[in-house]
């Protein structure tokens, strides 16, 4: 795309958003609903921008990330793994396969109950969901792009004295580095979905516990701020990863 | 930047079937140029003043190495581009958009996947209106006569190469075009299945004689198929020589591969492209 | 593509899968031998009672018709303006934005927002479900009306076709796939959704029945839940892909990811 057609798309993107917000604020000012229920844009973000100086709020901040970040690589590690030997083994493949196609459809969040009772509710239990649930993207997409790799780059690389074994960290993993990340993408946007709404479920802390203590109280501006907050972190994050995807790929074609 | 042949009646035409009138323009082309915008770097000038005159019941090639703009001609007459500059025209009118009356079989067949064979035959007639049943014996007619008779349930998926291009020619043959516009149809196919669908073609355009224009790389393609081979620059593209073919009809590909007239077209053709030299204009 | 022998095995293997699960859940649950996990038999002995309980089998079913509808809304709205955006840059560019931005937050945490201004009732539920399936059929419709060949598009025009029978004859049609794709998504997300809707804003259904069981101890009701859940799900799912398969049986077989969102 070139210049030119890249900031019209941005210019034409900000519209619905600036024209969503500016909605916001007209239903808010022209008093169609009481400040209790929708309080205007300009009091929710300036209380955003409080909140993220505050340091309690930052320490719930904190508890979220962490157990989204711990999930998530437990996802990662696992699901990599498992795809990978599902891959390129057959034997793998044939207990795997079924097992996943049966687990995949079942919402993970009808276990959130065993695994209160098994671990507790604190960290462990939202950690063991947010993985359990991101698990199946990356696991499925490590699979796809690792069992989609082309014969012929296996060929040269046993042609150029590659032993067996080493195939499948230097040949399959690499090629299928691609599928991977697309698995990471998902995986990460469920962990950000799966943590915040296991810390509205049952929590004592964390951005999902605050929205929900702030219902209770009717504290409609605290409810928002929780809301805003994650999906900011979602994007930042998945800037992030898009960065990462971006310098990890700079030798492939254009996917 | 040259105006092409100097030669003032630019016509391509085969002789008139008897009975008809002698050939009129079916298709003019009138100082088309092309200029496509790309990402960042320069424009790029796909096609440079091309003018030429395509008489009724012609088979017109259209020759040239990769990038010389010739399948970009044909989408211009099919109405699907629209020429930066200048004017095609069909029967006088200009060409403002696409229609039955000038019919596609593309490289990638674009078969309609959802249908079978039958229901993709049946689909241009049926837009025109014709009722169900007619449609249907029609279009089992013409899978017959593209040799797919028994395939008429099949999907495309099933299908291999040679029989989905049969499949696309019928199709575009089911609702009467005037005009056959074939952009490298045998392309994407083996060498075999190629002569095999060549030969077809050539039967099937001998029935009716319509007006073909018919754009490929391979220059024995082009001249074992047309009465005139039209060829084309590399980019920015431009019309370099028009040769007429004069062997007879009907062609038998085991005859023409010996005759020395054949041989010679070929080879004079094929130096032609090799020139090097932007403007090839022989004196 | 990755085939499938049909052998005998395999047709039984997402059976002996289940199985298998069960067997670990009995012998892990006996291992650890704790009232809080009862044993995969104890949980299925439960099954029959909740099913019985008139009360429970009105939630589960009420929980299923709300999912029904908001789904059946989200499909009829995100079809087309996925499939508008795919063929019109303009359209993307500007729904685009507002979809990402949207697309990391969890419809269900905006249970208590949507509860504060349209109460508890079934409309609540029914919006919440409606914009977590909207999302991904959206997604799936652009994506496979962006890759509708552009050929076939002007062989239509050939034939004679307007933009707008394109559209609905030629676009449609080829994109079916992605969209019964983007479809199977969605409806995993509505059943996740409304489960997760229903534990958040305790009211009815069966997300409902599963936390209070867990409040009044009754484990043995908790993880039958999950079981009938879990075949809710599982069931969905495969009776979604037999009508796929028979909507779109012309198609090349195409890889699914079941992705689960929350």
């Amino acid at each position: 795309m070139n210049a030119r057609a890249l900031t019209t798309d941005i210019l034409l993107g900000i519209v619905p958003i600036a024209l969503l917000i500016a909605l916001w604020q007209a239903i808010a000012s022209f008093g169609y609903a009481p400040v209790s229920l929708l309080p205007p844009p300009g009091l929710v973000f300036a209380r955003l921008a409080e909140q993220l100086l505050n340091g309690t709020f930052q320490r719930e901040i904190a508890a979220t990330l962490f157990r989204l970040f711990a999930g998530f690589s437990i996802a990662v590690v696992l699901g990599v793994a498992i795809g990978l030997a599902a891959a390129v083994n057959p034997a793998i493949n044939a207990v795997v396969r079924p097992i996943v196609r049966v687990l995949a459809p079942v919402p993970k969040v009808a276990l959130y109950p065993a695994l209160l009772l098994l671990l507790g509710f604190g960290h462990g239990s939202k950690i063991t969901l947010v993985a359990a649930d991101a698990l199946f993207p990356i696991l499925l997409a490590t699979y796809y792009g690792a069992s989609m790799v082309e014969q012929k780059l296996i060929w040269s690389a046993m042609a150029a004295g590659t032993p067996r074994r080493q195939i499948l960290f230097k040949v399959v993993l690499p090629a299928a580095v691609p599928s991977i990340l697309t698995g990471c993408r998902i995986g990460l946007v469920i962990s950000c979905i799966v943590v915040f709404l296991a810390e509205m479920i049952t929590s004592t802390e964390g951005l999902g516990h605050l929205l929900v203590a702030a219902a209770r109280t009717f504290q409609t501006v605290d409810m928002f701020v929780p809301l805003i907050t994650i999906s900011l972190l979602g994007l930042i994050l998945n800037g992030l990863l898009q960065g990462l995807r971006t310098y990890l790929l700079r030798g492939f074609p254009e996917v | 930047m040259k105006v092409v042949p100097s030669r003032p009646e630019v016509q391509a035409e085969s002789a008139p079937k008897s009975g008809r009138e002698p050939a009129a323009a079916m298709i003019e082309i009138n100082r088309v140029s092309q200029v496509f915008r790309t990402s960042g770097r320069q424009d790029h000038l796909a096609l440079s003043e091309i003018s030429l005159t395509i008489g009724d019941g012609a088979f017109v090639s259209i020759l040239g190495p990769s990038g010389c703009g010739k399948s970009t001609l044909l989408y211009i007459v099919g109405g699907f581009v629209n020429p930066t500059q200048g004017v095609a025209k069909m029967k006088g009118k200009a060409i403002t958009g696409p229609g039955p009356d000038r019919g596609p079989v593309f490289q990638e067949f674009a078969l309609f996947p959802w249908k079978t064979v039958l229901g993709n035959v049946m689909y241009g007639p049926r837009q025109q209106g014709v009722k169900r049943e007619e449609a249907e014996a029609q279009s089992h007619r013409l899978i017959e006569m593209v040799g797919l008779k028994g395939f008429e349930n099949f999907y495309p998926k099933e299908l291999s190469g040679g029989m989905k291009q049969r499949v696309a020619l019928a199709r575009t043959l089911a609702y009467h075009p005037a005009v056959l516009l074939m952009d490298e149809p045998f392309g994407a196919l083996d060498a075999h299945t190629r002569t095999r669908l060549q030969n077809d073609l050539l039967n099937i355009w001998e029935r009716d004689r319509k007006t073909v224009l018919f754009v490929t790389h391979s220059v024995d393609e082009a001249v074992f198929l047309s009465d005139k081979v039209v060829v084309m620059t590399r980019a920015p593209g431009r019309i370099k020589e028009i040769v007429d073919i004069d062997l007879p009809r009907p062609r038998r590909r085991a005859e023409l591969l010996l005759d020395p007239r054949y041989q010679k077209y070929v080879v004079d053709i094929e130096r032609m492209i090799d020139d090097t030299s932007e403007d090839g204009l022989r004196p | 593509m990755i085939t499938e022998r049909t052998t005998i095995v395999s047709r039984l293997a997402p059976l002996l899968a289940c199985l298998g699960l069960l067997g670990i859940w009995q012998i892990g649950a006996l291992f650890l031998n704790t009232d809080s996990f009862p044993s995969a038999l104890d949980a299925i002995r439960a099954i029959p009672s909740i099913l019985g309980d008139k009360e429970s089998l009105i939630n589960i079913l009420a929980s299923l018709r709300r999912m029904a509808v908001g789904f059946s809304l989200a499909v009829a709205v995100a079809i087309p303006l996925g499939l508008m955006m795919g063929r019109s840059r303009a359209v993307a560019s500007f729904f685009n934005p507002l979809l990402m931005v949207t697309y990391p937050v969890p419809k269900a945490a905006l249970m208590p927002i949507i509860m504060l201004w349209l109460g508890v009732g079934e409309l609540a539920k029914i919006l919440v479900i409606f914009l977590g399936v909207s999302l991904p059929v959206i997604y799936h419709s652009f994506q496979g009306a962006k890759a509708v060949e552009e050929k076939m598009l002007w062989s239509g025009a050939a034939m004679g076709l307007s933009a707008a029978q394109r559209m609905i004859r030629i676009v449609l049609p080829a994109a079916l796939p992605e969209i019964l794709t983007g479809c199977r998504t969605g409806l995993v997300l509505a059943l996740i959704t409304m489960i997760t809707s229903e534990m958040i804003a305790r009211q009815s259904g069966a997300g409902n029945i599963l936390f209070n069981a867990l409040d009044m101890g009754q484990y043995d009701t908790v993880f039958a839940m999950i079981i009938i859940v879990g075949a809710m799900g599982i069931g969905l799912d495969a009776a979604f892909e037999k009508l796929r398969g028979r909507l779109v049986k012309w198609s090349e077989p195409q890889f699914d990811m079941p992705l689960s969102f929350s």
